[in-house]
């Protein structure tokens, strides 16, 4: 065991001699240090790599490594500063070229040393902590290159130089330009943040607030923006050619808070070309663009929101309240439509469908509809007129658009129940009169309605076609049973209207000419013959004929009139002359009806198949009418038409608005009880919130008006004060339910 | 391959090889080849002359033959240390590692050395360091190989007895040592693995007055770069000390609450997919075992813990747990007594759950045991890697695999007594004997990687049959 040791020590103790050369270090050392030299020098060739590699490997393995490193700080230094004073040498624009070539030499060399010092890159400056090869030489670059005194500032005056020089539209050498700044990041992204980034932003920063200074100085709002958006996409081509992806971030901030954001205000309200006249214009072009920039800044899509909305809600509110428009209520709606359907091409071509907007819109447009409260009627009226001529000859497709299109304005309504009321009597007018256009438009328009508003609401509409449906059975079946014995006597065409599900109007008999009140009498024997347990009334003024009629030179005619105009023209078959008297006592007819049952027959140019007597626009009650064997008409049938306004008359209106008021009151009544059955307990304050909150898919209950129904049902004992709290109503338990079903069974 | 600029010729110490550019360029370029035949290096290729190069022949044509297959074949007259010093010459010495051994796995190891070492007494800890080297823990000195098994300086904290090791990375061993009494000194040190010099030292702050301190068991939890340590300080401040790898500085302090051990931790274990820190105290350092999660996360938390101090009675006391680990792969406990017996415990559960032991593997030791246990006794271990158990008992090391853990091989060495810690890293395992201060080193071999990669499709395959129970 001592032997072995003691011959290991013998060969250590020789090795040992022949190393510690006293010169064996220095001596290997000038050999790299002149390969160094020659490396800088482009005289590589004559060198061997294996040479070296063995120099340096032998220097770390005999404990030299220090020296070695050291050396190599000391010579590439050396080397760095030469390189410094001769790209500092060069003039003009010939210096970021001596830079980029220096570079790109200290690059080269830099790979061939480390290739040498291989070994020592792996061993020793592992284990030394030190900077491996590669990274020194990197270091020393910037610090004896980049960050010398004369080079550092004139390098980033240079660069910033060139790109101001490039925004005002001069050509410059990329290529140069994007290896200076690969460079910069090779040093270290801190190097290319200091040394470069931070100064070129703030350069930027000012650049771009003189810059917009003066095109919103003389530049409207539209090539305000075109000139923004060429800058901020130059910006972005500029980095992606020659900086650091991640400056693209940095300096498009910049330019979007210097042109944008600080200007923001000043151009959507730019006079002559803010927003509001790209608006008006429909400049689509201009709005996607202004769209495009707003949403890279903070509350600029905001911005553009508000003065749209109020802009919107003010040519809004002018047009509902307008009372030109209010004249025509088809022009009125279509006018409606069409400022929808252009906000909403603006929002889809140029806004992107943003559903913002698309709220925005729609909530302006809640705001400005409900401010004229006729507008339900006047959304009703529409339907009427495409429904009875309106679409006729359009495709099934352009029916549905155009009836999504008023659903679209339906939902914006507030009081919906008062559509419906309108709509119910639009509607019995179009089924009686046989004027609907399409059974399908019709069903389809009532499908909608339903799916937007509940069964509820449109049960009666639907009773209305079934009643429809029903009648016609029921005439089929009459004359299948009597059409015998009735011979040719007139044919007749009864709708059996269910009470409730139509418009009530108060009607009043009139006295039917003979032939046809013999027939009534059959069908109505007929019909309760067939239906125990029920009551037959005619709505005398709601229906139509059809009479034939011999003129002075033979010519025949067939008349379309109401049922009104028939009595009164059926009596002109015995006489040729009546006095206003005689016809209302003869008929029994209202005198208002009565009065426009006449104005129909003797007033209307080219339809007077009466003559008056003396001739005048009004009727009076000393008049006397002549049948006038004079009328012609080129067509065979001739329509006579009711004097009737289309658009309610203000009492008229007056009647409607109580009757809705009158049916809302149960509905309020209802959703009370049923709030409070479910509560117990509740003060007054939120049952008017939760009572709104269930109606508004309805209508908007007055305050006041819930009001008064919490305290009629408090009378009624249907819900009791709670005696300490005066605030808050209180359902008595016991009637509870009894209060419900009763109430609930009013609706 | 006829190409004739294709070929290279070189003369190595006199004798002339005759290779390919091809195979060379599998040195890679940060290597002596890569280099020298690097564009910049002009090389006078129209000359006929070989390339020579100064070094030993016999290992340049092992080298070469590296290059070539991917394989390494050292003849036997050919001393390692040689052919490692080569490879470090050309900067293959990365390939040589490679080669060396095939990836881990417990049922293909095969013994592959055993290094004695100097130190006197009992060995305390192992460490597998990342890329096969090594460090032990002997007295109050710490002992580095690299994976050449070549000693480096050694680390000595103040001679104070060392009581845990750990690797940080390739390069840096933290080691934890008792505190050294009437200096107010010592602890905890980070050293550099090749030159044996210490470069930092981890203070404890109580109250922001620095207090000495004794640190046991170390964790290390790599992705948010932070040390754990068991410490004891001289006035109850015991508890978990965490600092962080790159400052080197204090970040937190889990102080260790009443009725429970933390600061006197046997093993710590940090787990990265629950961001928890395993802490177990085991018999016979104290009287009962407390093992528990700690979550470092405000506000700090044990959010799992378990302990046998309220089961009393002889009959538990052959069931002592004498070491732990966590499994994250199976949400599980992993817990050995003194027969080898494996025991599982649930981590899902928040609360202490009990152990359900397993008996199979008790069923076999039961011979062999009463013949060991007289002598001075060594403690199983554990240890987990990659789906494998392993635990350590008497001179074997038993692995475990699969669902329900079976035994699956055995791992013993002739000579050196029991195995007092065994550790798993760098695709090695190394186990400490006790009694003649010898280190085993077990490594899968090599798989051929050429032959695998150039005809996957035909592989053999095995059928294996395996009988229900």
């Amino acid at each position: 065991m001592s032997n072995q040791k003691k011959k290991t020590f013998h060969i250590e103790a020789f090795k040992h001699r022949v190393v510690v050369d006293p010169k064996y270090a220095d001596k290997t050392w000038k050999i790299l240090e002149h390969a160094i030299h020659e490396i800088y020098n482009h005289n590589a060739s004559g060198l061997s790599f294996e040479e070296l590699y063995r120099n340096a490997y032998n220097m770390v393995l005999h404990k030299y490594g220090e020296k070695l490193y050291s050396g190599l700080v000391t010579t590439m230094s050396a080397h760095l500063r030469e390189i410094s004073k001769s790209i500092e040498a060069a003039q003009g624009g010939s210096f970021l070229e001596e830079l980029n070539r220096k570079w790109a030499d200290h690059n080269k060399a830099l790979q061939m040393i480390r290739d040498i010092l291989m070994y020592m890159d792996r061993t020793f400056v592992p284990s030394t902590h030190k900077t491996p090869v590669y990274e020194l030489g990197l270091n020393l670059w910037r610090d004896y290159v980049i960050r010398s005194s004369n080079i550092q500032t004139r390098l980033l005056n240079t660069l910033l130089e060139l790109i101001l020089r490039e925004r005002t539209g001069e050509v410059i050498n990329r290529g140069l330009m994007r290896n200076i700044i690969k460079m910069l990041m090779d040093l270290g992204s801190s190097v290319y943040q200091e040394d470069f980034e931070k100064p070129f932003l703030e350069v930027s920063a000012n650049f771009y607030q003189a810059e917009s200074q003066r095109f919103i100085e003389c530049c409207d709002c539209g090539d305000y923006l075109k000139k923004a958006e060429r800058r901020l996409n130059e910006e972005i081509e500029r980095v992606s050619h020659y900086l650091n992806p991640t400056s693209e971030k940095k300096i498009t901030t910049v330019v979007e808070r210097e042109m944008i954001a600080d200007h923001m205000l000043r151009l959507v309200h730019m006079e002559n070309s803010g927003l509001v006249n790209m608006l008006l214009d429909d400049k689509y072009e201009d709005l996607g663009r202004l769209y495009n920039l707003f949403c890279r800044v903070d509350n600029g899509l905001s911005t553009i929101r508000d003065v749209m909305t109020s802009h919107i809600r003010e040519t809004g509110k002018q047009l509902v309240t307008d009372p030109e428009r209010v004249k025509d209520p088809v022009e009125f709606v279509q006018r409606l439509l069409d400022e929808k359907d252009k906000y909403d091409k603006i929002i889809s071509l140029a806004f992107n469908n943003d559903k913002t907007f698309q709220n925005a819109l729609n909530s302006s447009f809640e705001f400005f509809i409900n401010l004229n409260p006729r507008s339900p009627e006047y959304i009703s009226l529409f339907v009427d007129d495409k429904l009875r001529k309106g679409l006729k000859g359009v495709s099934e497709d352009d029916v549905e658009v155009v009836l999504d299109k008023v659903m679209m304005l339906f939902r914006y309504l507030q009081e919906k129940d008062v559509f419906e009321k309108y709509y119910k009597q639009h509607l019995a007018k179009r089924l009686l009169s046989g004027k609907t256009v399409s059974d399908d438009a019709e069903r389809s328009l009532i499908v909608k309605l339903k799916t937007e508003c509940g069964y509820q609401f449109t049960s009666k509409l639907e009773g209305m076609f079934t009643d429809m449906k029903t009648s016609q059975d029921t005439v089929q079946g009459f004359y299948a049973s009597h059409g015998a014995e009735l011979g040719d006597a007139p044919s007749l065409v009864v709708h059996v209207l269910t009470t409730g599900s139509w418009p009530t109007q108060p009607s009043v008999p009139c006295n039917l000419p003979a032939e046809l009140s013999a027939l009534c009498e059959k069908f109505r024997s007929y019909y309760l013959g067939t239906h125990t347990g029920r009551r037959l009334s005619w709505q005398t003024n709601m229906g139509t004929a059809d009479i034939k009629a011999t003129f002075g030179k033979g010519q025949k005619h067939e008349l379309n009139v109401s049922t009104y105009q028939m009595c009164v023209l059926m009596l002109f078959n015995n006489a040729d002359q009546l006095s206003y008297k005689e016809i209302e006592q003869a008929t029994e007819i209202p005198a208002t009806e009565l009065k426009r049952c006449l104005q129909s027959l003797a007033c209307v140019k080219g339809k007077n198949v009466l003559r008056k007597e003396p001739m005048s626009k009004d009727i009076d009650e000393n008049d006397t009418f002549l049948f006038n064997d004079k009328f012609t008409s080129k067509f065979f049938k001739v329509k006579i038409g009711t004097v009737v306004a289309q658009k309610e008359s203000e009492p008229e209106k007056q009647e409607t608005r109580q009757r809705v008021e009158e049916d809302r009151k149960p509905q309020i009544e209802a959703a009370i009880v049923r709030i409070m059955k479910s509560r117990r307990v509740l003060d007054h304050n939120n049952i008017v919130t939760e009572v709104t909150k269930q109606l508004q898919s309805r209508f908007l209950p007055n305050p006041v008006e819930i009001k008064k129904r919490i305290e009629s049902l408090i009378e009624r004992e249907f819900l009791e004060r709670d005696i300490a709290d005066r605030k808050s109503a209180e359902t008595h338990e016991e009637r509870k339910n009894a209060a419900a079903k009763r109430v609930l069974t009013t609706v | 391959m006829n190409n004739p600029r294709d070929l290279i010729r070189f003369n190595v110490g006199g004798k002339i090889f005759q290779t390919t550019s091809t195979t060379l360029a599998n040195a890679g370029r940060s290597s002596f080849f890569g280099a020298l035949f690097d564009d910049n290096w002009n090389l006078n290729s129209n000359s006929d002359d070989p390339i020579f190069i100064d070094r030993n022949p016999d290992c340049f044509g092992v080298l070469l033959d590296l290059l070539r297959t991917g394989e390494l074949c050292i003849p036997p007259h050919l001393p390692e240390k040689l052919l490692f010093r080569e490879a470090y010459f050309y900067g293959l010495s990365d390939h040589v590692r490679c080669a060396r051994w095939g990836p881990f796995d417990g049922n293909r190891l095969r013994l592959t050395s055993s290094v004695s070492g100097r130190a006197p007494g009992d060995g305390t800890a192992i460490r597998a360091g990342p890329d096969g080297g090594c460090c032990v823990a002997h007295g109050c000195i710490v002992h580095v190989y690299d994976w050449t098994l070549e000693d480096h300086p050694p680390l000595q904290l103040d001679y104070q007895i060392v009581n845990d090791v750990g690797w940080l990375d390739s390069h840096n061993v933290v080691v934890s040592a008792c505190e050294r009494l009437g200096r107010g000194d010592c602890g905890m040190g980070l050293f550099n693995a090749v030159d044996g010099e210490l470069r930092h030292r981890f203070h404890v702050l109580h109250d922001s007055q620095v207090k000495s301190f004794t640190a046991g068991a170390l964790g290390f939890d790599s992705n948010q770069h932070k040390i754990f340590a068991s410490c004891k300080g001289r006035s109850n401040e015991y508890g978990i000390g965490v600092w962080d790898q790159m400052t080197g500085h204090q970040l937190d302090f889990f102080y260790e609450p009443l009725g429970w051990s933390l600061g006197d931790a046997d093993r710590l274990q940090w787990l990265p997919g629950s961001n928890c820190l395993l802490v177990a105290t085991l018999f016979p350092r104290k009287d009962h075992c407390y093992i528990s999660l700690l979550d470092f996360r405000a506000p700090k938390s044990m959010v799992w813990a378990w302990s046998d101090a309220h089961v009393g009675g002889m009959m538990e006391d052959q069931k002592r747990v004498r070491d732990a680990i966590a499994m994250e792969e199976t949400s599980s406990m992993c817990v050995v007594n003194e027969f080898e017996d494996l025991g599982f415990m649930d981590l899902r559960s928040s609360g202490a759950t009990s152990i359900r032991w397993s008996s199979r593997s008790r069923l076999i030791m039961k011979g062999k045991h009463d013949k060991m246990a007289e002598d001075e006794p060594c403690y199983p271990k554990l240890g987990f890697h990659n789906g494998q158990l392993f635990s350590s008992m008497n001179d074997s090391i038993s692995v475990f695999s699969g669902p329900e853990w079976v035994l699956t091989s055995r791992l013993r060495c002739a000579y050196g007594g029991p195995i007092c810690d065994f550790s798993i890293g760098g695709g090695r395992l190394f186990a400490l004997h006790s009694e003649e201060n010898v280190f085993d080193v077990w490594e899968a071999p090599p798989c051929a990687l050429a032959l695998k990669a150039t005809q996957p499709e035909r592989g053999i395959c095995l059928i294996v049959g395996a009988e229900k129970q």
